[in-house]
């Protein structure tokens, strides 16, 4: 490699992950991120799976190291406790450092247990990278109780390279999961996946395998060329998340399109990705909105 | 940046999606990371699926509620199952799943209002359905061939 094409290179990767940013926009996504993942995981109680047989039992990752599904209701529901106040502290920054690691090392636990009883849900990963990642970061710099406390009042912390990459970070690995998605469609079921008869089978299938709110996979099932559509779309917006990464123009299309099949998931397969949530709220420019305001 | 935070920010940049991409390459999944598979397979135009039922003094009755058998929720229960099926020594497995299922339902039933029929038995069908246009999803199925039960008295020993 030629050092002109090198520097490049090298350029580009410090702007895409070291470009200044703001203290302020990086502490608007951790108020976000922490206040929604505390609204979606409030009804979560892990303490049913105490009660399930060990032969349901099939680790995932690090829960090898348990010896079996775990026992003790009451330590769960203590953890769980935990979990989500830790959230909490962390959305207002109090102890921040602490709550953050609290907040990935539970999130982690608790969101992958169910995970080990027969079936991988794909819909809390992200979430609990995007804890990790946080955790790693510098969120707490501004908009923070820990900032006021040792301040004495809120200040503006400048702008640094050091609030940029856990975002972008974030947005990376949340874009990767949809084309990862993509891919493994190309890869497990072919081109035949992107057919009017295999989408229709996943539509109607649905209807006996999950309980959707609506009928609509029900009645646009009867259309040949609205399944042949949907098929090729779902591919299309799906590998398109890759090249999304890098050209902002097509970022904004691919996730509202990401968005659009989600939400139509929800409505026709009864499967809800209310997780991603926080995937989407990091490519809102909090800051200038609440500049705007 | 200091070079220490900048070390870390490196680290954290190149090993997440490190372990992400291998994943996506092999298909793999290491929680949190994952490949995202789901819907991934091409449907057949038959669709075979496990399904429970409850026999109750006026007969059999599905048991599809997401509350009948928390934690589990249908989609995860039934892969669960299908799991132990395939599995070796899966007649033992599925019976002690099935006297489990029931202790759960039963437990689940203790707290709700109205209080439903009793189970005597819980049983559980491999289903099949074929798959044409027109379908709304309370259909019975087309085929139904019982695959183990376990009676309430089994369950509570």
């Amino acid at each position: 490699m030629s050092p002109p094409t090198r520097s490049k290179l090298t350029r580009y990767w410090e702007r895409y992950w070291f470009t200044p940013d703001t203290a302020e926009q990086l502490a608007l996504v951790r108020v976000v991120t922490y206040t929604l993942l505390f609204a979606i995981y409030l009804p979560l109680d892990d303490r049913g799976w105490t009660q399930v047989s060990p032969v349901f039992w099939v680790p995932i990752s690090a829960f090898h190291f348990l010896s079996g599904p775990p026992r003790n209701a009451v330590l769960i529901g203590v953890l769980q406790i935990l979990w989500k106040t830790s959230l909490l502290t962390s959305a207002i920054g109090f102890l921040s450092r602490l709550s953050m690691a609290a907040a990935a090392a539970l999130g982690f636990f608790l969101l992958g247990l169910p995970n080990c009883f027969g079936k991988i849900h794909h819909l809390d990963g992200f979430p609990v990278l995007l804890l990790g990642i946080l955790a790693l970061s510098r969120c707490a710099d501004a908009l923070s109780v820990d900032r006021t406390l040792r301040r004495g009042r809120e200040i503006q912390s400048g702008v640094s390279a050091q609030y940029r990459w856990p975002v972008r970070l974030a947005q990376t690995l949340f874009l990767l999961v949809f084309f990862a998605a993509g891919l493994a469609k190309l890869r497990n079921g072919g081109l035949a996946w992107m057919t009017a008869a295999n989408m229709r089978s996943i539509w109607l299938a649905e209807l006996f395998t999950h309980t959707p709110p609506t009928q609509l996979g029900s009645f646009l099932a009867q259309s040949p060329w609205l399944s042949q559509f949907a098929a090729v779309a779902t591919v299309i917006v799906e590998l398109s998340a890759l090249p999304a990464l890098f050209v902002r123009r097509l970022r904004i299309l691919v996730l509202v399109g990401l968005l659009g099949l989600q939400a139509l998931i929800a409505l026709m397969l009864g499967v809800y990705f209310t997780p991603h949530l926080v995937g989407y709220a990091l490519f809102v420019p909090w800051e200038r909105m609440r500049r705007a305001t | 940046m200091r070079m220490l935070p900048l070390r870390l920010a490196s680290l954290a940049i190149i090993g997440f999606p490190a372990i992400t991409c291998f994943d996506i390459a092999t298909g793999l999944e290491h929680w949190p990371f994952g490949s995202y598979p789901m819907y991934s397979l091409r449907y057949a135009e038959r669709l075979s699926w496990l399904r429970l039922y409850g026999l109750t003094d006026r007969g059999e009755i599905p048991l599809r509620d997401e509350r009948d058998f928390a934690p589990f929720d249908e989609a995860r229960l039934i892969v669960a199952l299908q799991r132990l099926q395939s599995a070796r020594g899966g007649n033992q497995k599925l019976d002690e799943a099935l006297r489990n299922l029931m202790r759960l339902y039963n437990r689940g039933e203790a707290r709700r209002l109205p209080v439903g029929a009793p189970l005597r038995a819980l049983r559980l069908y491999a289903v099949s359905w074929d798959l044409r246009p027109g379908l709304q999803g309370s259909e019975p199925p087309t085929e139904r061939i019982l695959i183990a039960q376990a009676t309430a008295a089994e369950a509570e020993r």
